[in-house]
């Protein structure tokens, strides 16, 4: 009889443990369901390509860059290239279209919320919120 | 003689006793997060114990509040550690020391979300639900470590403690 209890507590035991594992199994899911993701960063920017033809084309991203170059690469924003120097990068192309400042003066003008760019992209700080402009311009 | 209040001058030591190992118990894990003797010291005291454990508790609550200050956490302890007692009671009858580590390792999961009723109040629901869930790593490792100490010191404490309880009772 104390045996056949013994065994009976030991079946409670490990009915115990399971449902142990199986509580720990639902918890770590509630975990990974409940938990808050990082949604891409936490501030929220604009970015607008006005090309050589006046098309706007226009990105919405979400970034924890600190620097405008930063946020440009971490994220499917606009593709630039350009030359690298002791300030920083100078963008000749954007979204393959190519701004020869040499042959007809054109460059490509960074504004902020529609304010000139002070900085180059390398020292450019983003903030949350902010619509950046880069527009071909040709200088006359 | 010494039975007016139903304590005996016996029970007032042992109390002492169960304060004291439970407060050094607490202290010299406390480098660790969420991995404690506590639980498994509770538990063992009521089952062997009883009553008497409920004086001890408030004893080792008031003491980690004078150790280690007022706050939140106190008020949490004033409840989760006697719940603790409680339950361990109402499952007395239980020998396995496979259902215990279980036990100890189902309070230790729980503790987090036990530990969130106050935000309820102070916060909302969904403030508590905020609380518990950011604290869920933590109360995994708490339930998992309760579950292996218990595994591990259950049948060496219960054997030691029965000894002492036929020696002093």
């Amino acid at each position: 009889m104390a045996q056949s209890e013994t065994r009976k507590s030991g079946k409670k035991g490990l009915i115990a443990v399971l449902i142990l594992v199986v509580l720990i199994a639902v918890f770590a899911v509630i975990y990974m369901v409940l938990s808050p993701s990082t949604s891409g960063g936490s501030k929220s920017l604009t970015i607008e390509v006005i090309d050589n033809k006046g098309e706007t084309t226009s990105y919405s991203i979400k970034t924890d860059a600190e620097y405008l170059r930063q946020a440009m690469d971490e994220t499917e924003g606009p593709t630039y290239e350009g030359t690298e120097s002791d300030y920083g990068m100078y963008v000749e192309t954007v979204n393959g279209v190519t701004a020869d400042y040499d042959t007809d003066g054109a460059y490509w003008a960074f504004y902020v919320d529609g304010e000139y760019c002070n900085y180059g992209i390398d020292s450019q700080p983003v903030n949350d919120g902010e619509v950046y402009t880069i527009e071909y311009t040709v200088y006359y | 003689m010494v039975k007016k209040s139903g304590i005996t001058v016996k029970d007032i030591a042992l109390i002492g006793m169960m304060t004291a190992t439970i407060e050094v118990a607490k202290d010299s894990l406390a480098f660790l997060p969420n991995v404690e003797l506590v639980t498994l010291l509770i538990v063992l005291y009521t089952l062997f114990f009883g009553r008497r454990v409920f004086l001890a508790i408030p004893a080792f609550v008031l003491l980690q509040g004078l150790l280690c200050g007022f706050g939140l956490w106190w008020i949490m302890y004033l409840y989760v550690w006697p719940l603790l007692a409680l339950l361990t009671s109402l499952f007395r009858k239980q020998t396995s020391f496979l259902f215990w580590s279980a036990f100890c390792g189902l309070f230790g999961l729980f503790f987090g979300a036990l530990c969130s009723l106050p935000y309820i109040v102070l916060s909302g629901p969904a403030a508590a639900l905020a609380w518990w869930v950011a604290g869920i790593p933590f109360d995994i490792v708490h339930g998992v470590s309760n579950a292996v100490l218990c595994f591990v010191l259950f049948k060496p404490l219960r054997l030691a403690l029965g000894k002492l309880k036929n020696a002093w009772f």
